[in-house]
């Protein structure tokens, strides 16, 4: 078993500043909106409170109420308007304030965002993102906890992303925002202020569907998304205390996702662990788990893992239980050495 | 001067072509005709695409026979090719007037590679690039909100363009539709919905779809004035329509316009005979005797420019003669293959979906291509 080590692209080394993930957003929007007049944002308090998590800090003051503006309290109208203004020519920025309200825009997201230029035959198309806060950890009850990545996911003409740095959240909002669909683009609250990390000063984007690899390990790979990555990262380190090598994966993006590095880590390593806080049933990493078994059968040591969250409500008081967390993963990480 | 939120549907002639109120002077008798022509060509459009449905040519087909004076009256109110129109699925009346060629929209119901929407939607969900008249769903109201970001975005450019969105009357009773009503109010954007209110929703009719009297008086609740007009009546529809819409356009923020008129036909192949079940022959029969076109043909004999049966035969046989022919046209462009269906799901083609077009190609082509 080898040592672990980091390889350059988990946390690009530059002279650039620390900032924390909420801050990246922040300046993802601005040098957008900087560099291209079509890029508008809008939403429920993104205006003058600059949105209840600050996301949108000082955006309305510095760029005007034509370009950042608050809406009635309407996430159909909300989504719906982005549509309009997509077609029509805009580059909108829909903020939902917590993904959890995502319901009432359903049928504008999976009816007309995502089929549009389908049934058009592409004479009518909707490059747009939205922006949402998801995910548990801040003891919001189901209604402020969920993660609905999968139901988003299983739409095609969607893409969906969720980064867990702030080297990835600007990158990627600012590739979201120079692409041509539409972006779905999930914010994992609970590390909005938590995951600290350096950006370049320099204009750069993070590819949608390309994977990082946080942590190079050769004898299982831990792969997740979003707001659990910083539990991976400390499983991996314990694992590593063992002598156990780890190699840890960020999808970053879903859809599309990145079959080509998973593949390659898990045929490495022969054992994976898929970890998510969406509930089992249904949920993404189902469909990575399928291709590893269809791709890797070969390759595979142990059957592949997952942790996720319970198939019921996210609950209030226990909060911290229902979240995968280190140890859980660990656990099934032992499980799938011990095969 | 038109008024909103008149007790009556505003009237300009009464249904034996009598004038109600004096016609402003550009309704000459070529233009009269011209519209005749025009909704003429729709009911016959109706009458030959029934024919290609019942011959299953098409598989879903919704007639907007008994609308005409509203759909034609609608497009002849706004700047085509520089508006924009955000349709319902009942509105190829609307289209023909625009002037979306018939070739587009037989291409679309026949879904032959012919088809500028690439044969991926059920028949008669038109989309046209060049008219602004954009890509319809079938879910209901689900256009409105989108119509008012378009309107919204014309503000942000300083355009002087408008948006128009059209629904039905059951349209009213989604959530989004108060959405997107409201949401247009609140940004005072260039928005003018047009409700086609045909009186019935599939079965439902509009006592069973709402307790209010009537919908143009929703718009009082989204701060836009709401006209009422007879839907029947291609003048009065043209005359308030065209003020809603520039007053639309000059800044006034969004209009809401209820055109009260009778979907005469069947909701689509899936009610074939509605009389049997859920309507009585007798209300049909009392709209059909207010039917747009016979009125207008009462209004142009009361003028002294009748439509001669030899006209009227003569029109009806020429875009018989048309359909049948782009018909054919379409036909021999053939059906679209397998390929069109990872094309435009996204702008490029993703890792995922290169794979799967591969395995299809590899089973539809039993591996030779």
């Amino acid at each position: 078993m080898t040592a672990t080590q980091t390889r350059p692209e988990a946390a690009p080394m530059t002279t650039g500043r620390t900032i924390n993930l909420i801050q990246a957003v922040t300046e993802a929007i601005a040098e957008e909106m900087e560099r291209d007049q079509r890029v508008v944002l809008f939403g429920e308090d993104v205006g003058a409170r600059g949105g209840v998590f600050m996301a949108t800090a000082g955006l309305q003051e510095r760029f005007g109420k034509n370009r950042v503006f608050d809406t009635p309290l309407s996430e159909a109208s909300i989504v719906g308007a982005a549509v309009g203004m997509a077609v029509r020519g805009l580059r909108p920025i829909a903020e939902i304030q917590f993904a959890d309200y995502m319901g009432p825009g359903f049928d504008q997201i999976i009816s007309q965002a995502a089929k549009i230029r389908y049934r058009s035959g592409g004479q009518f198309t909707a490059p747009m993102v939205i922006r949402t806060p998801s995910g548990g950890g801040v003891k919001g009850g189901h209604h402020h906890s969920q993660s609905p990545e999968s139901y988003y996911t299983h739409t095609p003409g969607l893409k969906v992303v969720m980064p867990s740095t702030p080297y990835d959240a600007k990158g990627l909002l600012k590739a979201a925002l120079r692409g041509e669909d539409p972006v779905i683009y999930f914010e994992p609250k609970r590390l909005y202020r938590a995951a600290k990390g350096e950006v370049p000063d320099h204009d750069y984007v993070v590819k949608l569907g390309e994977a990082a690899i946080r942590r190079e390990g050769s004898d299982l790979s831990l792969i997740g998304y979003g707001g659990v990555m910083p539990d991976l990262e400390k499983a991996a380190g314990a694992l590593a205390a063992e002598g156990v090598s780890v190699e840890v994966i960020d999808l970053r993006s879903l859809v599309p996702w990145d079959r080509d590095r998973v593949l390659t880590s898990v045929q490495k390593t022969g054992r994976a662990v898929l970890v998510s806080e969406a509930p089992r049933i249904s949920n993404f990493m189902g469909e990575v788990a399928y291709v590893i078994q269809e791709q890797a059968f070969d390759y595979l040591t142990a059957p592949v893992g997952q942790v996720a969250g319970f198939d019921t409500p996210y609950p209030y008081v226990q909060d911290k239980v229902y979240l995968p967390g280190a140890n859980r993963i660990v656990a099934a990480c032992v499980q799938a050495l011990n095969y | 001067m038109i008024q909103p939120f008149t007790p009556e549907p505003i009237r300009f002639v009464a249904e034996d072509g009598t004038p109600v109120q004096p016609l402003p002077e550009r309704y000459t008798p070529e233009v009269l005709r011209d519209l005749h022509r025009l909704m003429l060509q729709a009911r016959e459009f109706d009458r030959k695409l029934i024919t290609l449905l019942r011959q299953g040519r098409t598989t879903f087909y919704a007639q907007s026979s008994g609308m005409e004076a509203t759909q034609v009256g609608l497009a002849r109110s706004i700047r085509v090719g520089h508006d924009w129109v955000w349709p319902y699925y009942r509105d190829h009346t609307l289209g023909l007037a625009m002037g979306v060629p018939m070739a587009e929209l037989i291409s679309q119901c026949l879904g032959t590679n012919s088809d500028s929407c690439r044969g991926r939607q059920m028949p008669h969900h038109f989309a046209a690039q060049r008219q602004n008249f954009v890509s319809i769903s079938s879910s209901i109201a689900s256009q409105v909100p989108p119509a008012a970001g378009n309107a919204m975005a014309q503000k942000y450019l300083g355009v002087d363009e408008i948006t128009v969105c059209t629904f039905g009357d059951g349209a009213t009773s989604e959530g989004d539709w108060h959405a997107g009503m409201n949401m247009a109010g609140a940004a005072q954007a260039p928005a003018l919905f047009v409700c086609e209110n045909n009186q019935w929703a599939i079965s439902t009719s509009i006592r069973e779809q709402t307790a209010s009297e009537t919908i143009h008086i929703k718009a009082k609740a989204y701060g836009m004035p709401g006209y009422y007009v007879d839907g029947n009546d291609i003048i009065a529809v043209m005359e308030v329509c065209g003020y809603a819409a520039e007053q639309v356009r000059s800044g006034h923020g969004p209009a809401l316009v209820e055109c009260l008129t009778y979907r005469v036909g069947s909701h689509s192949n899936a009610d074939a005979d509605a009389e049997k079940h859920y309507r009585t022959r007798e209300e049909v029969d009392a709209w059909l005797a207010r039917d747009p076109i016979t009125r207008l043909e009462n209004l142009l004999a009361h003028l002294g420019h009748p439509v001669t049966a030899e006209d009227r035969a003569a029109m009806i046989a020429q875009t018989h003669r048309e359909v049948d022919e782009q018909v054919l046209a379409a036909e021999a462009t053939g059906q679209p293959d397998w390929r069109i269906m990872f094309e435009d799901v996204y702008a490029d083609l993703p890792d995922h979906l290169r794979q799967q077009e591969a395995f299809l190609r590899a089973e539809q082509t039993g591996g030779r291509a």
